[in-house]
């Protein structure tokens, strides 16, 4: 099942129990653990136990449960920590603020003024820059089409007392070694 | 099941504390199917998903529509939203949960290949608090440039050790986990990277473009699960490379 752990990609690390973690959740694909440095108590990353730099390569099943799963936590969290909201965020590529090579989903409790921003100014565009982007967009989503899941597989939850050790580390093959050594050099 | 019969009352008018008080206990009691016809009555979005209001439509199959938005963080924003009408997230069934996210995914591999951006953020927000405005659940799809202004700010807090721990068991056992891995002694956990506590787009010196183009033996992903196929995957070979926008990771 979880074919893939990178030796030097943290989260793989996590994901194969080498580093330690606060997880709230678990099954075969998908792990879930508190962000030690959160935004707000509660702040928690869903992670593929597969490695996947950025969600483009996520394939669709795993993608699919990903989110549900979020949205249990993201439930959870409401119920049981007393917030006000929530924020599922994911940041995909750099310039959106990735920083780690390892696909994941934030969920961030909210409270009022908490200090959090996720909003944002509205730009202006003129109607053509908008038709312009609206055509071009149309086109490159008809390219590629959206997958379709007729039975989105439950996931299994993981027996008790059976080692997490489904992982076996493949050896970094170098193009993946490149992004994972480049990450290991973020402070 | 409720048990008090929801009376009509026109929401234009003024109402006093009274009736307003009186309507939310109304909604409070009103069934599942009520509560979304007379949610459904109100929504813009409901009205833009009929047709009665337009819109820039990007992309619509039987569950999901996503337009752009008209008051966009970037040019090709995109909202992505469910037809049938829910207010937040819990309420929508897993199978379209699924659904959405799958086109969001799909609607950003095609903003990175049609708007030549390098990122994209997927942002959704549950309850006033966390910035929902809308009536009608959607997810933000956000195309990103470097430099491009939005200052997202996801501070750091630290959080002492006892009450990630407790966190951690109310949610797990929440989850399912049961009592039993009471987890004491827990080394230290290390942290996950960030930005300098700002999850912005801002770089304080001009990026070395070290974009690396020279794919090294691009290595698609295969061991695809099972029968299941990734239909984004498959087209790779045009105009961008995913894996270039993974390789830029390591660029920071």
């Amino acid at each position: 099942m979880v074919q893939k752990a990178r030796e030097s990609c943290l989260i793989c690390q996590i994901v194969a129990n080498r580093v330690p973690s606060y997880k709230i959740y678990e099954d075969n694909l998908i792990l879930a653990v508190l962000d030690v440095n959160g935004a707000n108590p509660g702040h928690c990353f869903i992670i593929p136990k597969n490695h996947y730099p950025i969600i483009e390569q996520v394939p669709d099943a795993e993608l699919a449960n990903l989110f549900v799963v979020a949205n249990k936590i993201s439930s959870s969290i409401f119920e049981n920590l007393k917030v006000q909201g929530t924020n599922i965020f994911v940041a995909n590529g750099i310039p959106a603020g990735q920083t780690v090579a390892h696909f994941l989903i934030n969920i961030i409790p909210r409270q009022e003024n908490d200090g959090i921003n996720l909003e944002w100014k509205p730009k202006q565009l003129t109607e053509e820059e908008m038709s312009t982007v609206e055509l071009k967009l149309k086109e490159s989503i008809q390219n590629i089409g959206v997958g379709k899941i007729e039975n989105i597989e439950k996931p299994k939850t993981i027996p008790e007392n059976v080692e997490p050790q489904q992982t076996q580390p493949i050896s970094d093959d170098d193009e993946e070694d490149y992004i994972a050594k480049q990450m290991r050099r973020v402070p | 099941m409720p048990e008090e019969q929801p009376q009509q009352q026109a929401p234009q008018q003024q109402m006093s504390e009274e009736q307003v008080k009186a309507l939310q206990e109304k909604i409070k009691n009103m069934s599942p199917e009520e509560l979304k016809e007379f949610q459904k009555k109100q929504c813009i979005f409901c009205q833009i998903i009929s047709g009665k209001v337009q819109s820039k439509k990007i992309y619509e199959d039987e569950e999901v529509i996503a337009i752009l938005d008209v008051n966009p963080a970037n040019p090709g924003h995109i909202l992505i939203m469910p037809k049938e009408h829910y207010s937040i997230m819990p309420q929508i069934p897993d199978d379209e949960i699924g659904h959405i996210f799958m086109v969001a995914k799909s609607l950003s591999n095609a903003s990175l290949r049609a708007l030549e951006v390098q990122g994209s953020n997927i942002i959704v927000a549950n309850g006033v608090a966390a910035g929902q405005r809308a009536q009608h659940f959607m997810v933000h799809l956000i195309p990103r440039k470097e430099k491009d202004n939005i200052g997202f700010q996801v501070p750091q807090k630290t959080l002492p050790e006892d009450e990630l721990k407790k966190i951690a068991k109310v949610l797990s056992e929440s989850l399912g986990k049961k009592e039993e891995e009471a987890e004491e002694n827990l080394p230290p956990v290390p942290a996950i990277p960030k930005e300098k506590k700002v999850v912005e787009a801002e770089f304080e010196e001009p990026k070395k473009k070290k974009v690396v183009k020279e794919t090294k033996k691009k290595k698609v992903v295969e061991e695809k699960n099972k029968g299941q196929k990734d239909k984004s995957n498959e087209k790779k070979q045009e105009g961008i490379n995913l894996d270039d926008i993974a390789k830029v990771l390591g660029g920071n």
